[in-house]
């Protein structure tokens, strides 16, 4: 050790203030004496009913908060069987109505997935208002602490209950020694300095390197962040991705929010409730003349504002049809239905603790409702993680067959179907049973890459998305948007349709009509009906996809709808209100890879480690982009940034003309900047309501570099993955050090 | 200058005087429960001692007479309160506060003045005679239109008014310091030196020749100033009490005819003040001594009781408990304990009656709140073991169910440790106490419920003291119950769910185990020491006061009685005679007159004292007490709960003759009858007081001060002699 004063960790300094506050004489508290100089007792104990410190805030998220505030231990079980007929609302404003016949809903959701847990409140909220508000928007463990609230004097050490403490002490604590405990225990409690450091997040390990990352000595790793948590934080629009980019925990996010939605089923006039989102379909869509592209774009970008209530950082993604175009070619012409390939995302599949819920589940008769047979080949598929396109694929697959049975007439699933079905919907949310995708007919109708090139090309808006009311007509967008409704839908193998004799003698037998919109065993998929498709998850993707394209299509061409000025019901924006998916807040992309850089310091060089990029992305993508995202103006010098691909070794004296990695040079128009002390100072965050002045001349700017040529080249020369250089060149032509700050830099795919 | 005016609150906010006989000696009123009255100079001055606690006395009677009790006084002082402060701080001569001030012409406005005098009114009445007969529980919902009156053949309003006596107010100052509650012309109004005592009021006293002792007077007034603090002292009657009528006592709670001079009314003042006030001549400028006045905000109450013959003596449950307990379940006055959760002071404020009732409808008690042991516990627990020194507890069988030494059921070492590194020793024995109190709806209960040891007899529910109504069938409540706040206290205590104050903020608290160990120096620290030696139940009618403490509605705010406003001479009474004029009526909504807080007590005060020794208590059936299985000729068996007391710290029955001496009945030469009762109207101020000597479970409580000459020698249990028989209260049953 060299002379310097030992650090001491956050913990020592904890002990060491509440050593010196109390004092000699240390009180019973009730005890437990120095509780403070046992990590255990003093992370785990309690101080006559009050925590010390609050447990971990993912122990205390999952407690239930009851109906208006009172905290009710009690669970609501909603039985799936009935969702409609639960009048036990929260302060009777649910039971009103459902008290109410005509409000029951049209369209009963029996296929939205089992609720075996709790409907608590899984959805966020900004805290109960109008008093007696127990649920604070942001859990701060320390706020939550005894220890903390008590050397506060907040309730009840405000002497009500209990003095302040330290009780006894010879010394009240300053509110800076408070904010040293708070912060520890914010930090999750780490006992030694090792612990706090690998505690850390990535970026402030990397801030200690920040200079040789600003000199290109050191890679500039991929974030670990979602996508459009990178993209918020640099004040970039909402990205929404194809579908096969989005990361595991992107996905995970995505599907939890539903699951989430999901629980509200019986609340379907609450905005938290997927139905509510469905049903809006059902009475409100617009198809067959111009509103459709317009509709459907609000339609979606309220629905994902709804979801960013959930999460800000979920986007809608997108389905890109044509990408499993070649994939499906194989299921069309075919004499068989329900064999049509779509996104994984959207598939069933079962895991280990799925299959451990199916195998608890007992028959009436208290028997397993699986077979031996069947749990051999259920735990063959868990070991394999095979995703379905279809839940009677999986069936199959299983070795199980696809049962209905007579309720009063009606053909529903049998327990054992019903009971595999909620849990593969519980398990991905994203799955829709009644899904069957496929064609019996002729490959013209799924669109290929070459489909879609023809679509674009179209080049007024009245071909591409429709006419007006007084001229009605579809586009061919929506045409083709109709033909993968259908396909993504298909036909149901299992219903007695003319031919189906096997089906068909299974209806005579168990004595029911054959009803072709019966709600569990219905003819056809429900994607093929507009009345109930927004009830398939997948309708949201088919739609991001169909919005993409004509977003994609406005930056090509400049034909708008005619009747601009029509109010989309049942919202109160325009036509003209749609014509930005950007002014809207978000864009397509088909993946990104963000860079985070430090503006802490002038980059000099800037050098990538490879992104992680899907070699699909790589094939199939129409355009590649190297995004440097807030490059300060401030009173800095100007400078050239040289923009290379795959050139780890690039230096100011990498040559530019006739270098298959070189990309572009961008230079920077600063001048000099003058104004009051501080006027050159980054401005401030722009986060009041009514701030609708222009962007400020000190916030930081944008480049966007078009590398679809440059990525292209490497990928020729046998590239297998791609890494992004900058180069800072001062207008002298010398190295520079202080001219160039930004923040990131994002390589981004678009189809 | 600070824009706010001062809030001056008289504390406290409820006085207790006490009746004497001597002609002008007297002491003050202690502010602590459970401690000697403080000695003081002619004109009520607080006698400190070298470290300026207050010198406390131990005499009670004229040193020359022991026929003559001492006076004791309640002292008023004002007290300040500044900018949401809730100590507040006791204003002085020369202190210079922010008044409002304003003139028959000017608009109000805030001066900066200093205190030059106060004027202090107080208006004392007594309305025994002319109010309803106290029944027991009947009357706490209201009276029917037939319950009967007291003197019912008073029903000419004028004439019933005239059964009140009412003096009329009186106002004193530094300059004109002394006042008297006394008949015009009479001898005790000569001595009267108050601002208007040349005005005339329509006073009513009783005829001048009731038997056996006239009445006209009912106290005085002084004024003192003590170290620049201006205070009032109100002195209460002479314990004369007397008949119209040949003096006989029937009841023990309804004598027609008779009088005493007990009294109450509202404590108001107003502070004189200068300022130098700018004013313009033409366009110069001038600055001039003012003079202004303002009333104090928040006025108090005068209570006068009869003597406390065991100062140190705490009551099972005190006049502060009592109203303790119902500011904190009707007036969110302790959140913390009982409110709508989260439990603060913030979301617990309601201010409209509206906003009251949905407090009420939703608050409940704070499973969360942690009681402590010495301040809210121990109290409850230690006080029945001093009434061995009033009362014989077990005749037959010895026992000692209160004993606080080591092994006994109560001894603090055991009862104040609370679970510690979840290690509970003495749960057992906390769960086996609190389940022997007697819960709120136990009131007519005698033993146990359930499954105790078969083979002995069942514990008695505790306090195995008498109730609210152990008399009459209309709403029995034989036994009492500690308060539901205490209840619930113990409950807590009971789980757990307590902190032993010395345990944990001990070592900066030399007096943990009493936070009653210093003379409070807060207002409501003096409000409420001061009730704390105020009788607190059972209330059949009650000690100094009865059961209408229990009603919100007497209550401007917590401990503060709501004053009404009235008119000279037209004092309310009962509504079935006001109707016949449209004279005033009772209204309780409206506020508290003179005389409307004792009114309910027994008269004369002497005889329901007399008789408050102890109780055969009929528990055959609970909803009963009263039952007449001979008229059907019915073979129940009849079930007896023999000897419960009333008060033993109030009215002490069998106490140590003097230090270690032998056990004598105090009220030896008094008979156990009606009698005796009417003996007592004389015989007050001949009898014992108590004092105490020692500290802990050593401390002894034994007999000073008695009239042996006027009495006779004590009489020791199971000495039967003629007159002094230890037999039951023959509290008659008050069925008619």
């Amino acid at each position: 050790m060299s002379g310097k004063k030992r650090k001491i960790s956050q913990y020592e300094s904890v002990k060491e203030i509440l050593n010196s506050l109390q004092g000699k004489t240390v009180p019973s508290y009730q005890g437990l004496h120095a509780f403070w100089l046992d990590p255990e007792v003093f992370i785990t104990a309690s101080l006559y009913g009050q925590r010390l410190i609050a447990p971990k805030a993912n122990n205390t998220s999952s407690e239930t908060k009851g109906c208006c505030g009172s905290k009710d231990d009690s669970h609501i079980n909603i039985p799936a069987s009935q969702p409609t007929k639960k009048s036990d609302g929260c302060c009777g404003s649910q039971k009103k109505s459902s008290d109410t016949a005509s409000q029951q809903p049209a369209i009963s959701s029996v296929q939205q997935p089992p609720i075996h847990t709790s409907i608590g409140d899984c959805w966020p909220s900004g805290g109960q208002g109008g008093g007696g508000g127990t649920h604070p928007p942001v859990y701060k463990r320390s706020d939550q602490s005894a220890i903390i609230k008590g050397l506060k004097g907040l309730y009840p050490f405000d002497g009500s209950i209990f003095p302040k403490l330290l009780w006894d002490a010879i010394a009240t604590a300053s509110t800076d020694q408070i904010q040293i405990i708070a912060n520890w225990i914010d930090a999750d409690c780490p006992l030694t300095l090792e612990e706090e450091n690998s505690k850390k997040e990535v970026h402030l390990t990397t801030s200690n390197n920040h200079l040789a990352l600003a000199n290109g000595e050191l890679l500039h790793p991929v974030s670990s962040n979602t996508t459009n948590q990178d993209h918020r934080d640099n004040k970039g629009l909402t990205i929404r991705k194809e579908v096969s980019s989005l990361s595991p925990e992107e996905l995970g996010t995505f599907r939890e929010a539903l699951n989430c939605m999901f629980q509200y089923t019986d609340y379907w006039q609450d905005e938290r409730s997927f139905d509510y989102w469905a049903r809006i379909h059902t009475n409100s869509c617009q198809h067959g003349w111009e509103q459709f592209t317009t509709w459907h774009r609000l339609y979606l970008y309220f629905f994902e504002q709804k979801l960013k209530d959930y999460d800000q950082d979920i986007a809608l993604p997108y389905w890109s049809w044509s990408d499993y175009a070649d994939q499906n070619k194989n299921t069309f012409n075919n004499k068989e239905y329900d064999l049509g390939v779509l996104p994984e995302a959207y598939g069933c599949f079962l895991t280990q603790k799925g299959l451990d819920q199916l195998k608890n589940q007992k028959t009436s008769e208290g028997k397993s409702i699986l077979t031996k047979k069947e749990i051999a080949a259920l735990e063959k598929i868990v070991k394999k993680g095979t995703i379905y396109n279809s839940g009677l694929r999986f069936l199959k697959a299983a070795g199980i067959p696809y049962e209905i049975i007579n309720v009063n007439n009606v053909a529903v699933w049998s327990d054992k179907i019903r009971a595999i079905y909620n849990t593969l919907k519980e398990i991905n949310p994203l799955w829709f049973p009644n899904r069957w995708p496929g064609s019996m007919g002729p490959l013209s109708h799924y669109p290929t890459k070459d489909d879609i090139d023809v679509l674009l090309s179209l080049d007024n808006f009245g071909d591409f998305g429709g006419g007006p009311s007084y001229d009605h007509h579809y586009g061919s967008l929506e045409k083709v948007h109709n033909g993968m409704h259908n396909f993504s839908g298909g036909t149901n193998p299992n219903y007695p349709y003319e031919g189906n004799t096997k089906w068909q003698k299974i209806y005579a037998d168990l004595g029911l009509t054959i009803d072709p919109q019966n709600q569990e065993n219905p003819i056809y998929g429900w994607m093929t009906d507009n009345r109930i498709t927004a009830f398939d998850p997948l309708f949201w993707a088919h739609h991001s996809n169909v919005d993409r394209l004509w977003a994609r299509w406005q930056e090509l061409h400049n034909g708008t709808p005619q009747e601009m000025n029509a109010v989309l019901a049942p919202w109160s924006m325009t036509v003209q209100d749609t014509m930005s998916i950007q002014k809207l807040g978000y864009t397509y992309m088909r993946d990104s890879v963000f860079y985070d850089v430090s503006s802490k310091v002038g980059l000099v060089k800037f050098n990538s480690a490879p992104a992680t990029i899907s070699t699909n992305t790589l094939d199939t993508h129409r355009k590649a982009e190297i995004k440097i995202h807030r490059v300060q103006r401030g009173n800095l010098p100007n400078a050239h940034i040289r923009v290379f691909l795959n050139s780890p070794d690039a230096t100011i004296d990498t040559p530019t003309n006739g270098n298959d990695h070189f990309v572009e040079e961008i230079s920077t128009f600063h001048g000099s900047c003058y104004g009051g002390p501080g006027h050159c100072n980054l401005p401030l965050d722009k986060t009041r309501n009514f701030d609708y002045r222009q962007l400020h001349h000190h916030e930081p700017r944008n480049y966007k570099i078009n590398a679809t040529d440059a990525v292209q080249r490497i990928l020729n020369n046998g590239a297998k993955n791609i890494t992004v250089q900058l180069v800072i060149v001062g207008i002298d032509g010398k190295p520079i050090d202080n001219a160039i700050y930004i923040d990131g830099v994002s390589l981004n795919f678009m189809d | 200058m600070d824009n706010t005016y001062t809030t001056f609150k008289i504390h406290p906010s409820i006085g207790i005087a006490r009746l004497g006989n001597t002609d002008d000696d007297f002491y003050l009123t202690p502010e602590q429960p459970g401690t000697l009255p403080i000695a003081c100079d002619e004109m009520g001055r607080e006698q400190k001692d070298s470290k300026g606690n207050p010198i406390r006395v131990s005499s009670f009677k004229d040193s020359n007479d022991l026929s003559k009790i001492k006076k004791q006084a309640a002292r008023f002082r004002i007290f300040s309160y500044e900018n949401g402060d809730t100590k507040g701080e006791e204003i002085k001569v020369g202190g210079s506060y922010n008044f409002v001030y304003e003139t028959a012409v000017t608009a109000p406005r805030i001066v900066k003045g200093k205190v030059t005098d106060i004027d202090w009114t107080v208006h004392l009445a007594n309305k025994k005679a002319s109010w309803y007969e106290f029944q027991e529980t009947n009357g706490q919902q209201g009276y029917a239109p037939d319950h009967p009156l007291r003197n019912p053949e008073v029903t000419q309003p004028d004439l019933r008014r005239q059964l009140i006596i009412d003096p009329g107010p009186l106002t004193v100052n530094l300059k004109n310091n002394k006042g008297a509650f006394a008949k015009f012309g009479s001898e005790s109004k000569k001595t009267d030196t108050s601002k208007y005592k040349k005005v005339s009021y329509p006073q009513t006293f009783p005829p001048s020749d009731i038997q056996p002792n006239a009445i006209e007077t009912l106290g005085s007034l002084l004024v003192n100033e003590q170290e620049k603090n201006i205070r009032l002292i109100v002195l209460g009657g002479n314990g004369n009490s007397g008949s119209t009528k040949t003096p006989v006592i029937e009841s023990f709670v309804n004598n027609d005819g008779w009088f005493d001079d007990i009294s109450d009314g509202p404590v108001t003042a107003k502070i004189e003040y200068t300022f130098m006030d700018t004013v313009y001549d033409g366009d110069k400028e001038k600055k001039v001594k003012t003079t202004g006045t303002m009333d104090v905000q928040v006025p108090a109450w005068v209570v006068v009781g009869y003597p406390r013959y065991v100062p140190e003596m705490e009551d099972m449950i005190t006049m502060d408990e009592k109203m303790y307990d119902l500011f904190v379940r009707k007036m969110a006055y302790d959140p913390q304990v009982f409110g709508v959760p989260p439990f603060t002071k913030a979301t617990n404020s309601p201010k409209t009656p509206e906003e009251f009732d949905i407090w009420r409808n939703e608050a409940h008690y704070n499973p969360d709140y942690y009681p402590k042991f010495y301040k809210e516990l121990w109290p409850q627990l230690r006080r029945p073991d001093d009434f061995k020194y009033t009362f014989v507890f077990d005749f037959f069988g010895g026992g000692d169910p209160h004993n606080r030494g080591t092994g006994g059921n109560l001894d603090y070492k055991t009862l104040s440790i609370p679970p510690k590194n979840e290690k509970d020793p003495y749960y057992r024995l906390r769960q086996f106490v609190y389940g022997i109190m007697r819960k709120t709806d136990q009131l007519n209960a005698y033993e146990v419920e359930g499954n105790y040891n078969l083979t002995s007899n069942k514990p008695r529910l505790m306090p195995l003291l008498c109730g609210d109504n152990p008399l009459t069938n209309t709403a029995p409540q034989k036994f009492l119950s500690m308060t539901e706040t205490q209840l619930f206290f113990l409950k807590q205590w009971a789980n757990g769910k307590f902190v032993n104050e010395c345990d944990e903020w001990g070592e900066s608290n030399s007096s943990c185990t009493n936070p009653w160990a210093n003379p409070p120096t807060t207002g409501i620290g003096i409000d409420r020491g001061v009730l704390s030696n105020v009788l607190g139940g059972a209330f059949c009618p009650g000690g100094e006061l009865s059961w209408i403490v229990d009603n919100p509605a007497i209550y401007s705010e917590p401990y503060r009685i709501k004053h009404a406003t009235y008119i000279a001479g037209g004092l309310s009474i009962p509504q079935p005679i006001a109707n016949k004029d449209g004279s005033t009526a009772p209204n309780i909504a409206a506020g508290i007159e003179p005389g409307d807080l004792t009114k309910y007590i027994g008269i004369p005060w002497q005889a329901d004292f007399h008789e408050c020794t102890f109780q055969n208590i009929n528990t055959t059936y609970e909803k009963w007490n009263n039952i007449y299985p001979e008229s059907i000729g019915d073979p129940v068996e009849q079930q007896i709960a023999y000897n419960i007391p009333w008060w033993p710290a109030h009215r002490p029955i069998v106490v140590p003759e003097s230090l270690n001496g032998s056990q004598v009945y105090w009220a030896s030469g008094i008979p156990n009858n009606n009698a005796g009762d009417l003996q007592m109207v004389e015989a007050w101020k001949d009898l014992g007081f108590l004092i105490s000597e020692g500290e802990g479970i050593t401390r002894q409580f034994y007999q000073v001060e008695r009239n042996n000459e006027a009495l006779g020698d004590p009489v020791q249990p199971g000495n039967r002699v003629l007159g002094q028989s230890f037999g039951e209260s023959n509290k008659e049953n008050n069925s008619n």
